[in-house]
């Protein structure tokens, strides 16, 4: 039974799993759906009641029967390199191949739909909510007025993007940014706004779930940053990730969360304020992990390598190892 | 009439990078030019910060 990787070449964190299974002797197939048409082969049959169906990629050839898992990691956009690619093709090869792999008995990392579902941060919050994880106040609104009246109960706010993406025309990154205390809300008319209340943290926590195991990271916050250093992906990094054991409530919490959003694998972040409380930001349902693993030492890897092979990790049910942790 | 998020955009940083690995079909892995697996030198990665948590993906949204 073989393991399928959708991902782009260039996924060097992926690599560091394909190592690991190629090291447990597990078979794996990996290929860019971007590639489909032009190096990437797929076909299926509905005949006498059955479905067969297979993939081909590099001179490898796999069975969509034969598939004991899916890691939808980084695919590209299906036909992307097609000889002419369009955007009819595109829907046509996304159909044909997640709609097969979709009646296969592999189990996935993450399922489509469930992913397509985990992206959505409004909802994320409400689910954090619902599993018991504390979540800063929050507004989403295109009323100035609204807007106004959360400064007034909430006078330390940061602003971030809704969907976590940015925007591309031209190419903008949009940081968790503090908001000035005598902004001017009217633009909040022209665009769905986030806006929440700053934790002022002394750490930021990076929470990777891997089916029952979760392995937690903490990355003290600079005792001398500016409080407008808010994103930690922009700040200047004074120390690197380092382990930290997960408070038992917050184990019970997010794994709730991983069972309700349907989730093999997520990355939580959250800040870590004064009095110790991890305050939920959002849940990354294909976070990055390579950058954890190499500065902490944790087997995130082999613990996504194990999942996939269908075998339980070491650490299976526990947080950071001690199994007293999530119970 | 720009959002009221936009006024906190700033310019992306344009990674002007080179990977110094290829990948392999074979092996289904990046390799270096003197044949090293990637994914093992870490020194590499973390120069490039291809495995980091990096905001403004074009592709992706989840970091």
């Amino acid at each position: 039974m073989t393991v399928l990787i959708l991902t782009s070449e260039e996924d060097v964190t992926a690599d560091m799993v394909v190592l690991r299974l190629g090291e447990a002797g597990v078979p794996v197939v990996r290929l860019d759906p971007a590639d489909l048409t032009n190096g990437v082969a797929l076909s299926g049959e509905y005949v006498q009641g059955a479905c067969r169906g297979h993939l081909s990629v590099g001179g490898r050839l796999v069975s969509m029967n034969g598939l004991r898992s899916i890691w939808v990691r980084r695919p590209g956009t299906p036909a992307a390199r097609a000889v002419q690619p369009s955007t009819w093709l595109t829907e046509e090869s996304a159909q044909a191949l997640y709609g097969m792999l979709r009646w296969s008995d592999a189990r996935w990392m993450n399922h489509p739909d469930a992913a397509r579902r985990a992206r959505h941060k409004p909802w994320q919050l409400h689910l954090a909510q619902r599993s018991g994880l504390p979540v800063p106040a929050t507004l989403i609104t295109t009323f100035p007025q609204a807007a106004r009246r959360f400064a007034e109960r909430f006078p330390d706010l940061v602003v971030k993007p809704v969907s976590g993406a940015h925007p591309q025309e031209p190419p903008r990154a949009v940081p968790t940014s503090r908001v000035a205390p005598d902004a001017d809300f009217s633009a909040v008319a022209f665009g769905p706004t986030l806006l929440q209340r700053r934790v002022a943290k002394r750490a930021d926590i990076r929470l990777t779930v891997v089916g029952g195991t979760l392995l937690a990271a903490r990355k003290p916050a600079d005792p001398d940053a500016h409080p407008d250093d808010v994103d930690v992906r922009f700040a200047p990094s004074v120390s690197p990730w380092q382990p930290v054991d997960v408070p038992p409530r917050v184990a019970e919490g997010v794994l709730r969360y991983m069972a309700d959003a349907e989730l093999a694998y997520g990355a939580f972040d959250f800040a870590e304020d004064a009095d110790g409380i991890w305050w939920f930001l959002e849940c990354n349902q294909s976070g990055q992990f390579g950058f954890v693993e190499m500065d902490t030492g944790q087997p995130i890897a082999a613990a996504i390598a194990d999942w996939l092979a269908g075998r339980p990790g070491p650490d299976d049910g526990r947080a950071n190892g001690d199994r007293s942790a999530a119970s | 009439m720009q959002p009221f998020t936009l006024n906190y955009a700033r310019p992306a940083v344009q990674l002007d990078v080179t990977s110094p690995y290829a990948y392999d079909s074979g092996l289904q892995l990046n390799v270096l030019p003197d044949g090293r697996i990637a994914a093992t030198d870490h020194v590499t990665l973390r120069a490039l910060g291809t495995t980091t948590s990096t905001a403004g993906s074009k592709t992706h949204f989840d970091d």
